[in-house]
């Protein structure tokens, strides 16, 4: 177990330059390196087309910026620096979402993020407020050691979980996502789902690890708010026909799977079922990385596809495996890897969690054992409707024909700058996939650190050997396909060549690509049984007549927390300030004397 | 070298046993009809016949469109690896292993839907949407019936589940094993594209769900398409015999002609709700498969009930 | 004969849930029918070892007038005022299966803390008849049409019914066949309002429970 301390001096009040290596921090620095080196290496490539018009000094800046800061929030032991990082990485991934500036829809995503970052640090200056006086210092090291009272801790755990909650995307404080990640240039995407919001996770197990003991009922807090986000974010993402803004509404649903394995965790801890805990944080870790990876790749691929057809409808792509062979592949195995497929990350750390699930069903009270039942059930419905988004997703952009025009235009190949970040994350998904042991030791070792327990007292060989039949069972798997295919060409060798012929549909002789299903009409069963939750609406009439004018229609799918929640509370704001307005009062002495009477009333408390 | 024979013998009794039992089903809802219909064993002949034709390739499609056939067939078999079938025991049993059935079969339906859209035909863009969103609600209640099976048998692997000692639990637990059972029914009718749910013999448009997305397929391909088809119904009414038939005398040759038995029942049974009922509106599919779901929550509600 | 007990337990709830989810007004009868013919049947189950005469009246009166008597008039007053087969409820059928599955949890929590005298032959029948009661409830205020309004209350009436016929050494005879005699008047009473409903207003069957505003 590793745990390294590194300080330098620094004079800042309340301040020290304090890091510290930690399991926890160890897990969580895997994504960022990751992410961080090959987002910069697949940009180098992606920013090309921009350099002649925009000045990337500035962007390459924060970019650098950026990194420094997601390093220096996992690393960092003293409150001051932590929020100084956190402060660092909010300015930085703003600058970076805003590169396209010259549109209003990003400056107006930008700002949004900016705000809603802001009003999430300032719950968070609170909480670590509360927790530094209850520890006497700033120093989490120290805090950690210190006793807290239940209902200090449960304020804490709030607070954190709303103020952490924003950068992670839960629901309903999670309105920026979908706006922040189209807008923003495809590299910068990856690095905000992979590693961005991964520091929201990070920042709720550091104050776990601090606050030590929790009630009861934080762990079913985090098990529904896991299946919130699971849920509805999957039902989102299957509304979307954006590209960007379905991969971020996926994000949302597997920010959910790790708030559900945390969830877990903190009912074992709660049980006091150290087994349980460590099944539970362990699972949402690997996820943890897991996502980091295979979200990576797949904003990769997307702004790919993005920088060859110029759109991110999907309804307007389709074919493009045959123009881009190797980008396909790789999508191919990033959407295997998200629906938790086996063969590839998702499916080990999914299992984990289904583990820990059922561990809870059999050892749990009631409650907790139906919550568990509650959690396996949300947690089988996400697997398949993200099964069913993706399927969607390949099928649209990259199979069938394009849908709106003959043919793609041949146009430059994709750079190779491009494909080997995105062979690199590939790589990382394959092999966690079939050799799950390192990454699953380090993970379990994380959880355990995460909850106090040590980890060689655990039957840790129950999960280990499942592991490794599952390793077995994927590389049969392997096998057979090889032997098919064998099998295959030798009853086919007498029949060579293949005929080729055109698809049969049924003898209908019309037939253009724009017959094709689109990305609504496939998932216009789904959305259709979920219409009132997700508020589908659809704009234009359909077909009528014998010979009927030329229609449009247009499908859209709302997010209840932005149209019932924000907006409403946005516009009572704005309405508010725009009473209060400042520019009613112009006498500048009014001012003067505001600060006057500020000055009387600190010195009078400070004097008493 | 011991595991390497025992999945063999294990996917060679499979292989020869599969085929029969759609023949029955066959056979029984041409007795429903008023027909002869075709023999038992036809499946043997069709299977025969596919092998040796050629396959056709639509220009549109993609190395997907040629994957899909084989991992369809390759995950079939890895699942038929965790089911026992009658005295054979499941070479590969391990805690957990219905995730691995579970998502295999997922691993398999994306390669359909994929190759479904790849053709760039509506017809299959059809069935593969329908098959997504029916496979939700299948995982559902799938998922639901493992929660009460495992309860009942205090594990999470699939042999342990459904071969515990139930001859003692029915007594105890009969009722709840009565709602696991039909709901299972229900899965399989909804997994293996049986009347009320989809319909296995035609190919029209108001029907198609698994049909039409093999439309494209031929030769070798369809070959282990349908073989993979017929693997997976034997499959999954070899995980509903001993639910509901918890024979177990201790005799190998009774205990696989009860077995066989079983099956022979299970198929009769199957043909005779597909030749009674009538194939369900799209919408009414989806209430079937929420009422699997539901009598699933219900057997869990009482299992939790009796503790 | 627990576990026979059991079974009817669970089958008339599942019963319950069946029709709540249909939609063919015709089948939702027949499905009530049978839910009665199992109700009828269970003072049998009950005391296996020793049957009285009071069981025999009990099931023969139940079964006379819920499996014959109170179905065939349904059907008459559906055939008479013509009434469509198919009916949306107000929630929607894939809405009303997920909730008849919470009302069961539901019902299956309460009974958690409900205390019976005496020892029931089953420990089923107290959050079963308690599910029935809410499911029947359940489709009385979902439907739209007088037919199966009333047949929602018929489904409270089984479940209170049911849970009657677990407390048979406590309660009189002369509760039993109030409760019978009430499901008989309901019925009559609803067929004949539909049947004037009809020729007043030349309308099929609208509800029976009155919208707000409206006078009846």
């Amino acid at each position: 177990m590793i745990e390294k301390l590194f300080q330098l001096p620094w004079h800042v009040p309340f301040g020290e330059f304090s890091l510290k290596l930690d399991p926890l921090s160890f897990i969580f620095l895997i994504p960022v390196a990751i992410m961080i080196l090959s987002a910069a290496i697949y940009a180098v490539g992606y920013m090309r087309p921009f350099k002649a018009t925009k000045s990337m000094g500035l962007h390459i800046f924060f970019y650098f910026l950026l990194s420094s800061a997601l390093v220096l929030i996992v690393l960092a032991n003293n409150v001051m620096l932590f929020l100084g990082a956190w402060e660092m990485m909010t300015i930085s991934t703003y600058f970076l979402i805003v590169f396209h500036d010259e549109k209003a829809s990003v400056r107006r995503a930008g700002f949004l993020y900016f705000v809603m970052s802001h009003c999430g640090t300032f719950l968070l200056i609170l909480m670590f407020f509360l927790m530094a006086q209850n520890g006497g210092s700033m120093n989490f090291n120290v805090i950690s050691h210190s006793k807290f009272p239940v209902l200090l801790a449960s304020a804490v755990f709030l607070l954190a979980i709303v103020g952490f909650g924003v950068k992670a995307g839960f629901i309903p404080v999670h309105i920026w996502l979908p706006h922040a990640h189209p807008a923003s240039p495809t590299h910068v995407s990856a690095l905000l789902s992979g590693v961005t919001i991964k520091t929201g996770i990070y920042g709720i197990c550091r104050v776990l690890w601090m606050v030590g003991v929790l009630p009861d009922w934080c762990g079913y807090l985090l098990l529904i708010i896991g299946v919130l986000c699971g849920v509805m974010g999957v039902l989102y993402a299957l509304g979307q026909h954006e590209l960007k803004k379905l991969l971020a509404y996926h994000s949302i649903e597997n920010i959910g799977i790790i708030a559900l394995g945390m969830g877990v965790g903190l009912l074992g801890r709660s049980h006091q079922m150290p087994y349980l805990a460590v099944l539970g944080f362990g699972g949402a870790l690997l996820h943890v990385v897991n996502h980091a990876l295979f979200k990576g790749l797949l904003f990769l691929g997307a702004g790919a596809v993005i920088q060859k057809t110029h759109t991110g409808e999907m309804d307007q792509m389709g074919g493009l495996a045959r123009v881009m062979p190797w980008v396909s592949l790789l999508f191919l195995v990033g959407s295997l890897a998200i629906c938790g497929l086996p063969l590839f990350n998702g499916f080990i750390s999914e299992f984990i969690i289904y583990f820990g699930l059922f561990h809870g069903l059999f050892y749990l009270p009631l409650q907790g054992a139906f919550s568990c039942a509650v959690g396996i059930i949300a947690l089988a419905l996400m697997g398949s409707l993200a099964l069913a988004c993706f399927s969607k997703v390949y099928g649209t952009v990259f199979l069938g024909q394009p849908r709106h025009l003959k043919e793609w235009p041949q146009g430059e190949r994709t750079s190779s700058w491009m494909l080997i970040p995105m062979l690199f994350l590939g790589g990382w998904c394959l092999w966690i996939g079939l050799f799950p042991k390192t990454m699953a030791n380090v993970a379990f070792s994380s959880g355990a650190y995460l909850v106090h327990t040590d980890l060689s007292r655990l039957p840790m060989e129950n999960i280990f050997l499942p592991l490794s039949f599952i390793i077995s069972g994927a590389l049969l798997f392997l096998a057979l396909v090889v032997g098919l295919i064998i099998l295959r060409r030798r009853l086919l060798k007498d029949l060579r060549p293949l005929p080729v012929r055109e698809t049969w549909v049924c003898g209908f002789s019309q037939v253009t690509s724009r017959f094709q299903y689109t990305s609504s009409s496939f998932a216009r069963l789904i959305v259709g049984m979920v219409r009132t939750i997700l508020f589908f609406r659809r704009e234009g009439e359909g077909v009528k007549g014998k010979f009927p004018p030329k229609v449009s229609m247009r499908s859209s799918v709302h997010d209840a927390s932005e149209e019932f929640l924000f907006k409403p509370m946005f516009v009572f704001l704005t309405g508010l300030s725009r009473k209060l307005d400042i520019n009613r009062i112009r006498h500048t002495q009014i001012y003067l004397m505001y600060i006057f009477l500020y000055l009387i009333f600190l010195l009078a408390w400070k004097l008493k | 070298m011991n595991i390497v024979f025992l999945i063999l013998v294990h996917w060679l009794i499979v292989l020869t046993l599969a085929p029969l039992f759609t023949g029955v089903i066959t056979k029984v809802k041409a007795f429903f009809a008023g027909k002869k219909g075709p023999s038992v064993f036809q499946a043997y002949f069709d299977l025969q016949k596919l092998f040796q034709k050629s396959s056709v390739y639509s220009s549109t499609t993609t190395w997907i469109f040629r994957a899909a056939p084989i991992v369809n067939l390759a995950a079939v078999l890895v699942l038929s690896l965790l089911v026992p079938v009658g005295v054979l025991k499941a070479p590969v049993q391990f805690a957990g292993d219905i995730f691995l059935a579970a998502y295999i079969l997922g691993l398999a339906r994306f390669f359909m839907i994929a190759a479904g859209l790849d053709t760039g035909s509506s017809f299959e863009g059809m069935g593969a949407s329908r098959e997504a969103f029916f496979s939700c609600l299948t995982e559902l209640a799938l998922f639901m019936n493992f929660i009460t099976l495992s309860l009942v048998a205090r594990s999470i692997s699939l042999s342990t589940m459904i071969g515990a000692d139930f001859p003692l639990s029915w007594k105890l637990m009969g009722p709840i094993l009565l709602l696991v059972a039909a709901s299972f029914f229900i899965v399989i009718l909804a997994e293996n594209a049986r009347i009320p749910v989809d319909d296995p013999d035609t190919h029209l448009e108001l029907t198609m769900i698994h049909e039409v997305m093999i439309l494209d397929h031929s030769g070798v391909d369809l070959a282990y398409m349908f073989y993979a088809a017929i693997i997976k119904l034997f499959v999954f009414a070899g995980i509903l015999v001993p639910i509901i038939f918890p024979i177990q005398t201790g005799n190998i040759t009774v205990d696989m002609l009860v077995f066989l038995g079983a099956m022979l029942v299970v198929s009769i049974m199957i043909g005779v709700v597909e030749s009674v009922m009538a194939r369900l509106r799209l919408n009414r599919v989806q209430n079937l498969l929420l009422i699997a779901f539901a009598l699933a929550f219900f057997g869990f509600v009482v299992k939790m009930w009796k503790g | 004969m627990t576990s026979w007990v059991d079974a009817s337990c669970i089958i008339i709830v599942f019963l319950s849930l069946i029709i709540l989810s249909n939609y063919r007004v015709v089948a939702m009868i027949r499905v009530f029918a049978i839910q009665s013919l199992v109700l009828g049947l269970l003072p049998f189950f009950m005391h296996a070892s020793c049957i009285s005469s009071r069981d025999v009246l009990i099931s023969l009166i139940t079964l006379i007038l819920k499996v014959a008597l109170v179905p065939s008039i349904l059907f008459w007053a559906i055939r008479h005022v013509s009434m469509r087969a198919e009916i949306k409820p107000i929630i929607g059928f894939g809405s009303s299966i997920v909730f008849g599955a919470l009302i069961i949890a539901g019902a299956f929590w309460i009974s958690l803390s409900l205390k019976l005298p005496g020892k029931p032959v089953s420990d089923l029948i107290l959050p079963c008849s308690l599910s029935t009661v809410l499911l029947g409830f359940m489709i009385m205020v979902t439907r739209t049409r007088a037919v199966t309004q009333v047949l929602g209350y018929l489904i409270m009436e089984n479940g209170i019914f049911l849970f009657a016929v677990s407390l048979f050494d406590v309660m009189p005879v002369l509760i039993e066949m109030g409760i019978l005699l009430d499901i008989f008047v309901a019925v009559f009473i609803m067929a004949i309002v539909v049947n004037h409903i009809n020729e007043e207003f030349e309308k099929s069957a609208e509800s029976i429970i009155p919208k707000i505003g409206e006078t009846f």
